[in-house]
């Protein structure tokens, strides 16, 4: 029974911690005699613990965990604006807009990389590497173009009722670090990071548990 | 695989922690009243027409039922269910295999725990009630089936009318977890 307890840990998508002594406190806490071996219990715990983790990610959907405050841009804002922009909000990515408000691509600072003519496209480090060079016109490809230009076409989305445990095996699948969330009319309606899902997987955890 | 084989006899957890003290207390004064109320019945009232109330497998039983009352194996539906089906599997192999006592008291017990398991009734006692069926001598075989309603099924009610009055008694005990 000890392998397939370590077994089911290491399944878990988090560490929930809980030691022997804990076990035992439990234990004792409940009075009258348990006929269950502390470790049988850590094993049920655990395993209970696993299929309510998967409970909550299958039945939270996007639209419960997105950002809603959404701010965008359109296919032929100056990419100048969009990195300011990015700056300014802290995020390293932001969905790209067509006339009809519907998304046309994603922009992220790994597509401001890609086309900096850097050697390596994908490594922050790199354009500080030729900078020091002394190449100072590395921005000189993308100077004066627009989002549309360097945007990730078509963009991955998801939809508002799109399980949490879809969203994250996406992410993983796709490496991307953010989708936008659209509603039946194509419309974006938020936005999920990762950092979304870590957080809704704790609060939920912490409530539901 | 030999080394896992051995390495798995080591033992993986700790032993429970021990029970308090008024739970000491409520577990003794179940089991007194318990057996006090079959073994007063049988004794006084119907040896004298050839009749018991008491089996040895009681007293596994008020372990069972008055000091672990939480366990699934205590519970009134493996209590009654374990006792009433393992004396019908003791009587039935008793009969079938007689000559062979070796061989019915195997086949009653085993058969006793293979039932209890296939109905959710496994109460460890059931195996000393198949058991008492097959080498529980003359007085038992004589009684036939009846021995699954009296003293089986009988006693193990009166048993179970006790421990639901003794064990609610105490705030912090509470009895059964489940009926059936």
């Amino acid at each position: 029974m000890s392998v397939d307890d370590k077994k089911g840990m290491k399944e878990l998508p988090v560490d929930i911690g809980i030691s022997d002594d804990d076990i035992y406190a439990a234990m004792k806490d409940i009075q009258g005699y348990l006929d269950i071996t502390p470790a049988d219990l850590k094993e049920i715990y655990t395993l209970a613990f696993r299929h309510a983790l998967e409970r909550i990610t299958r039945f939270v959907k996007a639209n419960d965990i997105m950002t809603r405050q959404v701010f965008f841009v359109k296919r032929d804002t100056p990419l100048r604006v969009v990195a300011a922009l990015m700056a300014e909000r802290n995020v390293s990515g932001v969905p790209v807009l067509d006339d009809k408000e519907q998304i046309a691509g994603m922009i992220s600072e790994k597509d401001f990389l890609t086309h900096m003519g850097t050697r390596d496209k994908t490594h922050f480090m790199s354009v500080i590497a030729e900078y020091l060079k002394g190449k100072d016109c590395l921005s000189m490809p993308i100077r004066g173009q627009n989002a549309e230009d360097i945007m990730t076409s078509p963009a991955v989305c998801v939809e508002e009722y799109t399980p949490v445990s879809d969203i994250a095996a996406l992410f993983t699948e796709r490496v991307i670090n953010r989708v936008p969330v659209i509603n039946h009319a194509g419309y974006v309606i938020g936005i999920i990071s990762r950092a979304d899902i870590v957080r809704a997987a704790l609060v939920k955890t912490k409530t539901e548990i | 695989m030999l080394r896992n084989y051995f390495n798995k006899m080591r033992g993986i957890s700790k032993s429970p922690p021990g029970v308090n003290f008024s739970e000491i207390i409520w577990s003794w004064l179940g089991a007194f009243l318990g057996i006090s109320t079959v073994a007063l019945i049988s004794y006084k009232v119907l040896d004298s027409i050839g009749l018991t109330m008491i089996i040895g497998s009681f007293g596994a039983s008020a372990v069972l039922i008055y000091g672990a009352i939480k366990s699934p194996l205590a519970q009134p539906r493996n209590l009654l269910g374990g006792h009433v089906f393992s004396a019908i599997i003791g009587v039935a192999s008793y009969q079938a295999f007689q000559p062979h006592i070796w061989l019915a008291a195997a086949l009653a017990v085993s058969t006793a725990i293979a039932v209890m398991h296939a109905t959710k009734t496994l109460h460890p006692p059931g195996g000393a009630t198949a058991l008492i069926a097959v080498i529980g001598g003359e007085s038992v075989h004589k009684l036939g089936y009846l021995y699954a309603v009296i003293p089986t099924a009988v006693g193990a009610s009166l048993m179970l009318v006790v421990a639901l009055m003794v064990n609610n008694i105490p705030r912090n005990r509470r009895y059964p977890e489940f009926w059936f």
